[in-house]
């Protein structure tokens, strides 16, 4: 039964990690590269820019310079190693660099901002709080797509597993065997973030 | 807060569930390229971008120069009714433009005024396009200068397409946008 079950599994919706002359063909600067690279880790980078900026354009031009600053430092790059971690912390870099420069941008009159407006206080995004995005994505890019479709109403649109099952026409069992499974390996990346932050 | 409610407050929040748009990849391999072009460049080619940057340097500062002149032409006929600035993308670092729409009886007059726009190969040219919240794309016209002025025109409101794109475009008989954006940004009501 196991096998049967583990046969109709759809496949994670991420490539693997990058393989060796993948990077080296990213750090000549052969689009092959960084195509693969961007396969493996652009919903991630993305993520994480949207976490910092809040703002679609914004995310994507905050990915886009991930990437050129990646490749900018790409003679660093220990290609028998998984870069996850070290463009994680380049993607943190670009997103904060442009939430700065955003916060700078005047966008209406101070006269006419009550003094309580956050935009005000110019707050750093919680570093911590991105390295969780970056592995809970991860993670969640990680699951088959039928488990990651029961996670996603369930908490992003707040629907019950009796309203899940509904709509997706699953038995209801299905449903809660689906997301017993999700939530333990996602509860299983969250068990080590504070050890080792990405 | 514990490790269930950073969970529960991860899976909730919108940001760990974006996806970024289809295009994004080619856009971002497009960057790569772009940003690798000077590395690859031999010496006598590297000269010749050391004088091609002189150039803009003063072709910066007569820009400069027509940007005020330009602004007090602009303030002194009309204010327009909406505006703002567009931010280049990582395909057109450098890149900006500022914008002015005026409402008029025959629809929106979009004055815009272009920085540093990436070259074009033979054959593209520079689309822009209006987008409202739900990504929906309404083009308003085509050109072909990397500085300068021009003059464009909506029939649909700033008010719910408040989202100005511009992209670089083949001439390939495909009226969708290719998606290499070089400048975009959100205009706001005066």
């Amino acid at each position: 039964m196991q096998r049967a079950r583990e046969r109709v599994r759809p496949e994670p919706r991420t490539r693997p990690r990058p393989s060796r002359d993948d990077l080296e063909a990213f750090r000549r600067g052969d689009p092959a590269g960084t195509r693969a690279l961007y396969q493996s880790y652009g919903r991630l980078v993305y993520a994480v820019a949207h976490r910092v900026l809040g703002s679609h354009e914004l995310a994507e031009e905050a990915t886009q310079q991930t990437f050129v600053r990646a490749w900018q430092a790409a003679d660093r790059i220990d290609v028998d190693r998984d870069p996850a971690a070290w463009l994680a912390t380049i993607a943190k870099r670009s997103a904060i660099d442009i939430y700065r420069r955003e916060a700078r941008r005047p966008k209406r009159a101070l006269a006419d901002v009550p003094a309580d407006d956050p935009a005000l206080v110019t707050l750093p995004p919680d570093l911590g709080a991105l390295d969780a995005v970056w592995r809970v994505r991860h993670a969640i890019d990680e699951l088959p797509a039928d488990e990651a479709t029961v996670v996603r109403l369930q908490h992003l649109d707040g629907l019950t597993q009796h309203e899940i099952a509904e709509r997706l026409g699953l038995a209801l069992g299905t449903v809660k065997s689906r997301s017993h499974r999700a939530h333990q390996r996602l509860a299983a990346v969250l068990a080590h973030l504070r050890e080792a932050p990405a | 807060m514990n490790d269930l409610e950073l969970l529960d407050d991860l899976l909730a929040h919108p940001s760990t569930w974006a996806e970024p748009p289809p295009e994004l990849e080619d856009m971002v391999v497009w960057a790569v390229a772009e940003a690798t072009v000077p590395m690859q460049t031999d010496a006598r080619t590297r000269r010749r971008w050391r004088r091609a940057a002189s150039a803009l340097a003063v072709a910066a500062v007569l820009a400069a120069t027509l940007v005020v002149g330009a602004t007090v032409v602009i303030g002194s006929s009309s204010n327009g009714d909406y505006a703002g600035d567009l931010r280049a993308t990582g395909l057109a670092p450098g890149a900006h433009a500022s914008v002015v729409i005026t409402h008029t009886d025959a629809g929106f007059r979009v004055n815009l005024h272009a920085r540093r726009l990436p070259p074009l190969e033979h054959g593209e040219f520079y689309e822009a396009w209006l987008k409202d919240a739900a990504g929906t794309l309404v083009p308003i016209g085509t050109f072909s200068s990397s500085n300068g002025r021009v003059t464009l025109w909506s029939g649909v409101s700033p008010r719910d397409f408040p989202t100005l794109t511009i992209t670089i475009e083949p001439s390939d008989n495909n009226q969708a946008s290719s998606g290499q954006r070089v400048l975009m940004g959100d205009v706001h009501a005066r």
